[in-house]
């Protein structure tokens, strides 16, 4: 009898709360009936316990059955798109780790050693947890998106939905479309950790320091502008990506997404507070330029004036991305 | 030939898990519990294991195909189905279907035969 009890445990432990008791019951009478034919009224014996078990078959089998659906961390709706997510989130952080690396082995070539193993540590420690994260929040999808597809999509799917075949000319690449994730990526999170290195690095002999382009009194105030900047680049990309080809609609997103960044740009450049005020005279201090010099006049005009030219190649920038995109949309 | 069997046994499986539905509802104009059911199949020669059909006859249950009963008078309690109104209707909706099928199944089969005749 024990091993009945263990066997309908086994197998209503694996099934919803509200259905455990009634189907309890229904496996024990089952189970006797069998019981029952096999012995006729004679004696029991411990063997056909065994083998009416083994017929009903394992305690996960069954349950399945009743379930009557698979269980999934992420179904195979979802699995082609968690793949392709994983891999981005794998490749951006592994370059992360691997630019950490090369940056600190400039900085302090002596312990190069040290710093290979802060890389494997961090390797190993980041890895899995990205991969873990990642995973977890597809699975969180999974659970409360039993429903997707046909919800999302809203509408039953017609022949004439079908998207042509791409053309060559408008398909996008995705490894283009990884790239620039992984470039935009690796942008924000130097700038957001590290700013003080975004500027001119000093080197006599070793390295001495660097004059920073930004004012680090108020970047903390713009660091939002600069996540908004490339996180808009992030968003086109992954636009890129899920279109897989141009088309004026894409066009259209990529334009609005420029507009933004372009907008974030000049709010932030233009601010007075923006550029490392004592960019020249610390440039002057740290000996790459001497101070009055005709050198140091014209850094000083190129400074002063760098703000105009970046300020339009931002722009030439943007809307030469944004046309791009239309005209390859147009491609026959 | 082993490999033949093994081809047949999945297919087999296939084909069965559709029919088994038929059978079931076709004998639950009474109320039967699962192991009669069981039991009723097998004498007519539909092998049915109790592991599939006890989780089916619950599915049905479900989709209000089936009523049940619990009869708690005997020596151990039984839980009894038979078929709803609805079950009814899809039943006899079945049958009709089934016999098309097993029209248009007979003729493409006999076809076949007659062709292989023919070649001799």
């Amino acid at each position: 009898m024990e091993m009945i009890n263990r066997y309908i445990y086994a197998v209503t432990q694996k099934l919803p709360q509200s259905q455990r008791e009634d189907i309890a019951i229904e496996l024990r009478g089952l189970i006797e009936d069998m019981l029952e034919e096999r012995s006729g009224q004679g004696n029991r014996r411990e063997n056909d316990v065994e083998e009416i078990l083994l017929e009903l078959g394992s305690p996960r089998s069954l349950a399945d059955k009743y379930r009557g659906k698979k269980k999934y961390i992420i179904g195979p709706e979802l699995f082609d798109t968690y793949i392709l997510v994983v891999k981005i989130v794998l490749i951006v952080i592994s370059s992360l780790i691997g630019i950490v690396f090369i940056i600190q082995t400039i900085l302090e070539p002596m312990s190069i050693l040290d710093h290979f193993i802060d890389m494997i540590v961090s390797a190993v420690t980041e890895l899995p947890q990205a991969f873990g994260w990642t995973t977890f929040w597809f699975a969180i999808g999974e659970l409360y998106g039993g429903m997707k597809q046909k919800d999302l999509i809203g509408k039953e799917w017609k022949p004439a939905d079908l998207p042509p075949i791409p053309d060559e000319k408008r398909q996008i690449k995705r490894s283009e479309s990884i790239i620039g994730i992984i470039f935009y990526t690796i942008i924000i999170v130097f700038l957001a950790f590290s700013n003080e290195f975004f500027g001119i690095w000093v080197f006599q002999d070793e390295f001495n320091g660097v004059v920073p382009f930004l004012n680090e009194q108020t970047y903390g105030s713009y660091l939002l502008f600069i996540v908004l900047i490339f996180g808009s680049g992030i968003i086109k990309e992954c636009l890129k990506l899920v279109a897989g080809e141009w088309t004026y609609r894409l066009a259209a997103y990529t334009t609005i997404v420029n507009v933004v960044s372009m907008a974030a740009v000049l709010f932030m450049i233009s601010g007075p507070d923006f550029w490392n005020p004592e960019f020249m005279n610390q440039l002057a201090e740290a000996g790459v330029v001497t101070a009055g010099s005709e050198t140091f006049n014209t850094v000083t005009m190129i400074w002063n004036q760098s703000t105009f030219w970046i300020l339009i190649l931002f722009i030439v920038g943007l809307v030469w991305d944004a046309v791009d995109g239309f005209i390859k949309s147009r491609k026959k | 030939m082993a490999d033949a069997n093994e081809h047949l046994d999945k297919i087999m499986q296939e084909l069965r898990r559709g029919t088994i539905t038929i059978g079931a509802l076709s004998q639950l104009s009474e109320p039967q519990y699962g192991y009669s059911l069981v039991t009723m199949l097998h004498e007519k020669g539909i092998h049915v294991e109790p592991g599939t059909l006890y989780p089916l006859l619950r599915r049905l249950e479900k989709q209000g195909l089936l009523d049940s009963t619990w009869d708690t008078n005997e020596s151990r309690p039984r839980k009894y189905y038979v078929l709803s109104k609805t079950g009814k209707e899809v039943f006899d909706l079945l049958v009709v279907e089934w016999k098309n099928i097993a029209a248009s199944m007979d003729q493409v089969i006999e076809n076949k035969r007659g062709d292989e005749n023919g070649d001799d």
